[in-house]
């Protein structure tokens, strides 16, 4: 042991202490009053050996009072015609394409804008193989 | 089996003697703890009765793999703790020697007991720490569970107590021939 842990070790010691007969005498007392606290839980409430079955059979009669109530209602007929059948089977949904096109402003007869619109592509075709070069 | 864990065994199982006999190996170790932690004599005695009202209560939750003093330790700073926080009486204030309980208990010859001046030096926590290790030879381990404080901090604090308290001594020792 190094010189200053003796040094506090003798000091430690050097510090004189007594305790009275009073200080005994009122631990003592105060020890008497002291009813040490137990790690058991608080025993649980005691109920009549019946309850068990009691509550059981409420629950079952709620449950067909409940049933009974249920089917005594009149069904609702519906009608053969509101009948839809749905497809168990969800639709297969399809990519949307973003096609770049113009509405055409219509102004004539349908025929004639029909060819048109055909002699348009076929302008347009020609324009493009002259570009490429064919 | 130690004799002290039958005594505690035997306390929980509702043993007062048992108990009585545990405060009777414990009541001056703890009332020259407490002595240094209160404002009074008086507040130190009410400290310790509570400690063991309270150890007594709540033995049923003393866990053996504690060492059974680092546990009444611990109850022990804490009521030193609230008796201090009650009375809101700083060491500082204890300037006269009437008031200090601490003095009291040192003959006039040793004023310059080393906890006298290491009470002055350290803080509350690193001081409790000090007695606890050199006074009571606790482990770094059981100081630090009294504490509630990491095993780090204890030995960093004890390590910084020993420095403060190394260069008091030797400044004392500088200043007159002997120490203590």
């Amino acid at each position: 042991m190094d010189k200053l842990a003796t040094q506090l070790k003798q000091d430690a010691a050097r510090i004189e202490v007594q305790v009275s007969d009073e200080l005994d005498r009122r631990i003592a007392v105060s020890l008497q009053g002291v009813t040490p606290l137990t790690p058991e839980s608080p025993p649980a409430r005691q109920r009549p050996a019946f309850f068990w079955w009691a509550s059981s059979l409420t629950g079952v009669a709620a449950a067909l009072a409940i049933i009974a109530i249920v089917n005594s209602q009149p069904q609702p007929t519906v009608p053969l015609e509101q009948v839809v059948a749905t497809s168990p089977v969800p639709e297969a949904t399809t990519p949307t394409i973003d096609w770049k096109t113009e509405s055409a402003m219509l102004t004539r007869p349908l025929q004639r804008e029909l060819e048109d619109l055909q002699s348009d592509i076929k302008k347009a075709e020609e324009k493009v193989k002259r570009d490429i070069g064919l | 089996m130690s004799d002290e864990l039958k005594l505690i065994s035997a306390a929980k199982a509702g043993s007062a003697e048992a108990f009585a006999d545990l405060v009777n190996s414990y009541k001056i170790r703890l009332l020259r703890f407490l002595l240094t932690r209160c404002s009074s004599h008086a507040d130190a005695e009410d400290a310790l009765q509570d400690t063991f009202i309270a150890a007594y209560r709540y033995l049923h939750s003393y866990d053996p793999r504690w060492r059974f003093s680092t546990w009444l330790y611990r109850i022990a700073i804490r009521n030193a703790q609230k008796i201090r926080s009650e009375n809101v009486v700083e060491f500082g204030d204890l300037s006269d020697e009437e008031s200090d309980p601490l003095l009291h208990c040192i003959a006039a010859s040793e004023t310059e007991n080393l906890w006298l001046c290491a009470r002055r030096v350290l803080k509350d926590d690193v001081f409790t720490a000090t007695w606890l290790r050199y006074a009571e030879d606790m482990s770094i381990n059981d100081i630090s569970k009294a504490l509630d404080r990491s095993d780090s901090w204890t030995k960093v604090n004890l390590m910084r107590a020993r420095k403060a308290l190394d260069s008091e001594m030797n400044s004392n020792l500088n200043g007159s021939e002997a120490y203590g």
